[in-house]
Parts: C-alpha cells; structure tokens; sequence
C-alpha cells in the first residue's frame, strides 16, 4: 500500500516535471518526487510486524531492512542538496528575465543568441 | 492548462517508467537478496546496536562519502552564485516578542537535540545528518527572531567556513587513514566497545559528530546565502 502510493506520488512529481512550465512548480515536483521515492524505500524495507532495526541479536523477530533506511538518509540529503542548488539557477534566471515560464525564458535566451550577445 | 499531446507523451513515459521500476522491485525476493543480511549479522562486525548506522557508517561508508561530497558541492554552488552580490545592510525585522522568547527557549533546546542524535546515532534512532540538520534550524529560528545580523556577530562566517571544511577534510583523512597502515580504505580501527555503551561502534560516534558538525555548518552557509541574497528573512 505505502509502496503504491510511493509510486503515484513519484509519477505524479515525473508528469508535473514534464509538463508545468513554471520553473518553481517544477522544483515543487522534484521533491514530491523525492518524497515518492523516500516512501518506496521504506516500504521495501518493511516487512510484516516488522521491528525497528536497533539490536544487540536481531535473528529473536522480524526487523525491518536497514539498508532502504540507510538510503533514504541519503535521499534526504541529496534532494535538499539539489534542491538548493537548482533555487540558486532559478533566482538567477527570474532575476535577469523576470519570469519564471520556462517556454518564455527559452524564447528571451534565443532573442539574446540571435542579437549574438550571447545569454 | 488545455491537454496538449506533449502531455500525453510525457503521462505515457512516465507510466512506463513507473512500470518498470515495479517490475524490478518486484523480481527481487527479499529473502534472498543480499541485502537481507545486513541485519542478521552480528553486531560484533560493527559494534553498534542501531542497524541503519552501521550499514551507513561502516559497511557502506563510501555511499555516506560521497553523499557528504555531494552536499559540499551544493553548499560550493550556492555560495558561489549567490555571495558575489550579498546586500550588506539586512533589515531588521518587526520585533514581536512571542517569536523572540519561544526563539530564546527553543534553540537551547534544538542544539541539545542535535547534539544528543549526533553523539547517541549508534545505539538510538539518530546520525549526524538529522542533528546538523536540527541544529541548523534552530540557527534559523534564532535568526528569524533576533535577525541574521545579530548570528553573524556571535558566529563568524570564517568559522562556518572552516568547521565546514575541515569537518570534511578530518573525514577524508579518517576513512583513508587505515591505507598506511596496511588496512583496506574505510575500514575501522577504533575499538568496537561493548554493544549497547555510550562509546561503542568503533569510529561510527565520531563519524557522526563530525559529520553534524559538517551538515550545521553547511546548511548554515545555504540558508544565509539565501536570506543575505534576498535581504530579509
């Protein structure tokens, strides 16, 4: 179940990158993507009745998977990382061509390349 | 937003895409993946009682690498494009007392948490991402209180700088210490410690302050960029 709605939240982030033009609203879909993943991997560490990971002898019950968990640490990282980074690029880009359509600023930046002063 | 066949495409690649990813994970039978083991092994390898730690910091601390490396670059990036312009004089914000006194007792408050996650990651739900990343909250809530000005004067930005690197720079040099000494990169030469002890899993405790004290000081970094790019919080 938490693994399905994982994958919804990560193809409805996938679409919305695809198709929004809105730079920011693009931004918004890569952490819905990354919070689709996040939910995916710990699902599959998930095991029925599962523990929590933390034990001198772990073979008493069923713990769940430490290495999704372990990865999902990175994601978290890494997405806040991206999405810092990717702002950054964004802010430039409003900042010069007041806009934050994708389509529009495509066609501001081949204006600039036609008039040959480069972007 | 008129449906343009763009759309479809994309709606149809991303199904396909989705699928695939199901049918992978679902080809994988959990019992007899290799990762299965993680778990079961005895925590005699690690000495550290909380499982996701030791995969994180010791069986796989190359993946904890280079997510840090990543996390360098990002914080390089953002300061790079960013602090050329920095406004120097930031406003002061309305002064509201609620947010100065809940502010004033809740960053106490948030350093001790990340402290207690950083120093208790191997025998207790914790690590030092999560409490760097909780300590620089707290840097934040105290900012959005008293203003960003009144941080730089406590905290240099020099210093962030350089806890920042050299945090990164003591990693490197631990993870590739044991080469000269004849031991495989990465490997652990710390004592392991009796499982369940404050000072248990060999470098794992001292990997996670260093690491917290690397993630503070980075998403410090990020987050005054941004405000001091902006010039108000």
């Amino acid at each position: 179940m938490a693994f399905s709605v994982g994958v919804v939240l990560f193809g409805i982030g996938l679409v919305a990158i695809a198709i929004r033009r809105d730079l920011v609203i693009k931004l918004l879909a890569l952490g819905l993507t990354n919070a689709g993943s996040i939910l995916c991997l710990v699902a599959v560490g998930d095991r029925p009745d599962a523990r929590v990971p933390i034990c001198a002898v772990c073979r008493d019950a069923i713990y769940a998977d430490p290495l999704p968990q372990a990865l999902v640490l990175s994601a978290i990282v890494i997405n806040f990382a991206i999405l810092a980074l990717a702002l950054v690029f964004v802010m430039r880009l409003v900042e010069r061509y007041r806009s934050t359509d994708s389509r529009h600023i495509e066609d501001l930046v081949q204006r600039d390349l036609d008039e040959g002063g480069g972007p | 937003m008129r449906p343009r066949p763009f759309h479809l495409l994309a709606i149809v690649c991303t199904v396909c895409v989705v699928l695939v990813v199901l049918l992978a994970f679902h080809s994988v039978d959990p019992e007899t993946a290799p990762h299965a083991t993680y778990v079961e092994r005895p925590v005699a390898e690690t000495g550290a009682t909380n499982r996701v730690a030791s995969v994180y910091l010791n069986y796989r601390l190359y993946d904890s690498l280079l997510e840090l490396l990543v996390f360098f670059v990002a914080v390089l990036g953002v300061r790079f494009y960013l602090g050329a312009r920095e406004r120097p004089d930031v406003p002061p914000l309305a002064e509201s007392e609620v947010v100065r006194t809940s502010a004033a007792l809740l960053f106490p408050l948030a350093v001790l948490l990340g402290v207690y996650l950083a120093a208790l990651g191997q025998i207790s739900p914790g690590g030092g991402f999560g409490a760097g990343v909780i300590a620089a909250s707290g840097l934040l809530l105290t900012s959005i209180a008293l203003g960003i000005d009144a941080i730089d004067r406590r905290i240099r930005r020099n210093a962030m700088e350089r806890i920042e690197r050299g945090a990164l720079l003591v990693l490197l040099l631990l993870m590739l210490l044991p080469l000269p000494l004849g031991r495989p990169a990465f490997a652990d030469l710390l004592p392991k410690g009796a499982p369940g002890a404050v000072l248990s899993g060999g470098s794992i405790p001292l990997y996670n302050v260093l690491i917290a004290l690397k993630v503070v000081a980075g998403a410090w970094l990020i987050l005054r960029s941004f405000v001091r790019h902006r010039g108000e919080i």
